[in-house]
């Protein structure tokens, strides 16, 4: 039985995507799981076709001032021939990635952002690097070595979790390459990675995590290690 | 009988379309719009670009004023979604959608930058990286068909009231009066791929429903 993905978002979710509605690091994740789910890419299609079909339908109102697009067409049709941007665009960008020795594909929407990541941080068998992103969503790199345990920990906001290679698993299910985790404030969960194997994870925090185990929770760093 | 028929065929998509309330008139057709796009990717021909021009150049004006709720905002992403169009008409692919369907995205990914540059974000998330250019390879469209097989009208079709009208009018053609998907697109005046689509995203939409009710 191949590892396919189960963990999806909702269609009203992917619909803002389609819009171009949602916060641009939501939208970076989201982008990210359609890159490794055929299911979404179709849903995605399908979404397009229809909001623009319907767009596309609707009646203009025959009262409405056109007054300004006839000196827009004339500048249009006599602009220069757009310039060849193919080769400026590909120049930084990270196919895949090296981490722990290990060597992980980057989907097409991270590779540009994936190039500009920050340096590794590393704590135990974790490691996190952040991408370049806006306040309030903190967007990085989470890497789990083989058989570890992240911190059970709480969110004070919501955090979204991508899986891009590996497995994970929590108290709610196991979670493979394209699956997204979403949990909101009243979630308490311990992602760990039960398998022989590292696992590379998306994560977008939109508030700091407060650690809930005795220990953990006396080590301030870990919560500025992870937002 | 024949004039009948004429009758029947020609009236019935019009009634149709009235009650279902989509358009007062039937717009161009998809195919004159990809013949345009090819007319101006091969010759950058100018007649057939402004009759892309003067029909979608109001439409784009209605949607930036829904998202930017400012004129000038609005007609700034109308100019530069057209310069996209005149400029890169032969990147379009009809194989993979409509031609209004590429001026859309077109218009959501200059919006979406519009915004982000406005906040003066640097080195930040592009609509490039969100949305590919093109469709992923290996689109299948198989799975309409294969999903009508097992999905029974009596079971699905009181939750039909939930979605949104164009997707419950395609829904009610297809499991209540048995129409073809070819059948429907003529009566709606859409194109056949979107009939598909509209499909696949009602029955996902009543999956996700039925789902919530039983977890």
């Amino acid at each position: 039985m191949p590892n396919t993905v189960k963990h999806h978002p909702s269609l009203s979710v992917l619909e803002q995507f389609c819009e171009g509605r949602l916060t641009a690091e939501v939208a970076l994740v989201v982008a990210a799981h359609i890159d490794l789910c055929p299911h979404c890419q179709q849903l995605q299609h399908d979404i397009e076709a229809d909001l623009a079909c319907a767009w596309a339908g609707e009646p203009i109102a025959a009262t409405t001032d056109n007054s300004a697009f006839a000196a827009m067409l004339q500048q249009i049709v006599s602009a220069e021939p757009a310039p060849l941007e193919a080769a400026a665009s590909s120049l930084s960008k990270a196919k895949s990635l090296e981490f722990g020795g290990q060597q992980f594909l980057v989907p097409r929407s991270l590779q540009r952002l994936a190039a500009k990541r920050s340096k590794w941080l590393t704590l135990g068998g974790i490691a996190t690097a952040r991408l370049p992103s806006g306040d309030p969503h903190h967007i990085s790199l989470l890497y789990i070595s083989e058989q570890t345990q992240v911190p059970r920990h709480t969110h004070q906001g919501m955090e979204m979790t991508l899986v891009l290679s590996g497995e994970i698993e929590d108290e709610n299910g196991r979670y493979v390459a394209g699956d997204l985790i979403v949990a909101t404030p009243d979630h308490t969960h311990t992602p760990r990675n039960v398998k022989q194997e590292p696992c590379l994870c998306l994560s977008v925090l939109s508030a700091p995590l407060t650690f809930t185990e005795g220990m953990t929770r006396l080590l301030n760093p870990l919560q500025r290690f992870f937002y | 009988m024949l004039a009948q028929a004429a009758l029947t065929l020609h009236d019935e998509p019009l009634a149709k379309t009235q009650d279902s309330s989509m358009t007062d008139a039937v717009p161009p057709t998809q195919s004159e719009w990809e013949q345009a796009l090819a007319l101006v990717a091969l010759k950058r021909d100018k007649t057939a670009y402004a009759a892309l021009f003067n029909y979608f150049a109001p439409r784009l004006r209605a949607f930036g004023m829904r998202m930017f709720g400012n004129e000038q905002q609005a007609l700034e992403m109308v100019q530069d979604t057209l310069l996209n169009v005149w400029q890169k008409a032969h990147l379009y692919d009809a194989s993979r959608g409509c031609a209004s369907t590429w001026i859309f995205t077109i218009a959501r990914n200059v919006r979406f930058d519009m915004l982000r540059k406005k906040m003066s974000r640097k080195d930040d998330i592009l609509a490039d990286d969100l949305w590919a250019d093109g469709d992923y390879p290996d689109m299948e469209d198989e799975q309409t068909e294969r999903w009508d097989i097992w999905i029974v009208a009596e079971k699905i079709a009181p939750h039909f009231d939930m979605l949104p009208p164009a997707q419950r009018i395609v829904m009610e053609k297809v499991y209540l009066d048995e129409c073809t998907h070819q059948q429907v697109a003529e009566e709606l005046g859409v194109p056949l791929g979107t009939v598909k689509s509209r499909i696949r995203l009602a029955l996902e939409r009543l999956r996700e429903a039925i789902d919530a009710k039983h977890s």
